[in-house]
C-alpha cells in the first residue's frame, strides 16, 4: 500500500480521505483517490453485477461506479445534494464509489490505527483495515483493494 | 428497587427455563460419565427440583447495592467514556490459556472467589471479578457498528482504555430465546480484563463471594467454553469471561452457531 507521507520509519503519518455512509465515517487512503465528483447521472449497464450501479463519462473515459452501500451491506438510500462519486484507483483499475458525502482529509499516525475485530465471516468484514478515533468520532478505515475479490475486479475490468 | 410478583414472573420463568436447560445438560454430562454413580445423579435431580421450587416461589426483591456505582455524570457529548467502576481485583488476571482443572474449575476458582452479578434480559449471570476490567455506562452513548460482523457484535465504544469492542451478552447466553427487543435498555458495558472486549448488559447488581463448592462446574467445555457452571443458591449461571474473550480473540467464535462452537 502506498503511504502518503512518513514521519519516522516507525510511526508514519498517513492521509485519509473521509466520507460518510449511513451516518458512519469511513476513511480511504488519499493516494488511491484521484478526484471527487458531484453526483452525476449514472447509466445502468445491463447484465452488470449487483454491486455495479452503472457507468459515467469522465472526460471521455468510461468509469464504472460501485454501489458502496450494497458492498458494505447497508440499506440503499436516495441520492442527495451531498452525494459524491469518489474516483479511486484500486487493483490497477479506476472506478468510482458512490458515497453519502465526502468530509475531509485527515492525518493519522500508524500507531493510532487499531485493528478491527476479527470475528466476521462475511466477505465484507475483510476490507476493514482498522479503526481510529478522530475528531471525537470513530473512523473506519477501508482497504479498497480488498473491496472486491480477484474475480470481481476482473469482472469489473470487462464492463 | 421493588418488583411486583407479576412483573417478576416472566423473567423468573425465563431464568428457570434457562437454568433448567443448563442443569439438564449437566445431568446428561453426568449420566455419560462413568465416574458418577446413580446417587449423585439423584442428588442432581433434587437440585433441579429445588431450583424449580425456588424460582417459582415469589421472592422478596433484594436490595441492589454494591459495586461503587455513582450515577453517571457525563458531559453533553463525551468523547471518551470514563469507567463507572473498576471491578478488577488485585489478583493476577488469568492468562489466555487459563488452566482448567479436571473438575472443571478454572484456576481462579481453586479458592473462594468474588463474583459480580449482572442482569441480561431478565437472566442473572455471575462473572468472577478477577476477570473483569471496568464498567462503562452505555446509556446515551453511541456504539459504532462495523459492517460484515456477526449479529452478536454490537459495535465499538470509545472509552478511556481505548476502543472497546462490545458484544451482545444476551445473544451469547440465550441465542435460542433471543428477541430483538433485548437490544433495548442495555445500560452498561463490562470490560474483560486483558482483552479489548466488553459485555453489554441490562443491569449490574452486586458482588457475592462464592465458595467453589457452591458451583456446579461444567467439566466438559467443548460446546460452550464460556459457561463455567451454575450456582443454584443464587439461581445464576457463572460465566468464564476470559474463556469467552479468548474464544473471540482467537477467531474461534467465527465457527459459532447459536452460542455453541462447532
Amino acid at each position: 500500500m502506498n503511504r502518503s507521507s512518513a514521519q519516522g520509519a516507525d510511526d508514519p503519518i498517513l492521509q485519509w480521505v473521509t466520507f460518510r455512509l449511513d451516518n458512519e465515517s469511513y476513511g480511504i487512503n488519499v493516494m488511491q483517490v484521484q478526484e471527487v465528483l458531484r453526483y452525476t447521472e449514472i447509466a445502468p449497464v445491463p447484465g452488470a453485477p449487483s454491486y455495479v450501479l452503472g457507468i459515467i463519462n469522465l472526460r471521455g473515459n468510461v468509469v464504472t461506479v460501485i454501489d458502496t452501500r450494497q458492498r458494505f451491506g447497508l440499506d440503499s438510500a436516495d441520492v442527495t445534494d451531498n452525494s459524491r462519486v469518489v474516483i479511486i484507483e484500486a487493483d490497477k483499475q479506476v472506478v468510482g464509489i458512490l458515497v453519502d458525502s465526502v468530509a475531509e482529509v485527515v492525518y493519522l499516525r500508524q500507531s493510532e490505527v487499531e485493528t478491527a475485530p476479527n470475528v466476521g465471516n462475511d466477505e465484507s468484514a475483510k476490507f476493514i483495515q482498522g479503526v481510529c478515533n478522530k475528531n471525537g468520532e470513530l473512523l473506519i478505515l477501508v482497504e479498497l483493494d480488498k473491496m472486491m475479490s480477484e474475480e470481481e475486479w476482473s469482472e469489473l475490468e470487462s464492463i | 428497587m421493588s418488583r411486583s410478583v407479576a412483573t417478576a414472573t416472566r423473567p423468573q420463568l425465563a431464568l428457570q427455563s434457562y437454568l433448567d436447560g443448563l442443569l439438564q445438560e449437566a445431568a446428561l454430562e453426568l449420566a455419560d460419565s462413568a465416574s458418577q454413580d446413580e446417587f449423585e445423579a439423584a442428588v442432581l435431580e433434587e437440585k433441579v427440583r429445588d431450583a424449580r421450587q425456588v424460582s417459582v416461589a415469589p421472592q422478596q426483591p433484594e436490595k441492589l447495592a454494591l459495586v461503587a456505582m455513582p450515577q453517571p455524570e457525563r458531559e453533553a457529548s463525551p468523547v471518551l467514556i470514563e469507567p463507572l467502576a473498576e471491578v478488577h481485583l488485585a489478583a493476577p488476571p488469568p492468562t489466555p490459556a487459563a488452566k482448567l482443572h479436571l473438575d472443571g474449575r478454572p484456576e481462579w476458582a481453586q479458592e473462594p472467589f468474588e463474583c459480580l452479578l449482572f442482569d441480561v434480559a431478565g437472566l442473572t449471570l455471575a462473572v468472577p471479578l478477577v476477570c473483569l476490567g471496568s464498567i462503562y455506562p452505555l446509556v446515551g452513548e453511541e456504539l459504532t457498528p462495523l459492517f460484515g460482523q456477526p449479529d452478536w457484535f454490537l459495535g465499538i465504544l470509545p472509552c478511556q482504555a481505548g476502543n472497546l469492542k462490545v458484544l451482545d451478552a444476551a445473544r451469547w447466553v440465550m441465542p435460542d430465546r433471543y428477541r430483538d427487543d433485548f437490544r433495548q435498555g442495555l445500560q452498561y458495558v463490562i470490560s474483560v480484563e486483558g482483552y479489548e472486549w466488553g459485555l453489554a448488559v441490562h443491569q449490574v447488581s452486586r458482588s457475592i463471594r462464592l465458595d467453589p463448592n457452591e458451583v456446579k462446574w461444567r467439566s466438559l467445555r467443548t460446546q460452550r467454553p464460556w459457561l463455567a457452571g451454575t450456582v443454584i443458591e443464587h439461581m445464576c449461571a457463572l460465566l468464564d469471561v476470559a474463556a469467552l474473550a479468548e474464544l473471540i480473540a482467537s477467531g474461534a467464535a467465527k465457527r459459532m452457531v447459536n452460542g455453541q462452537v462447532h
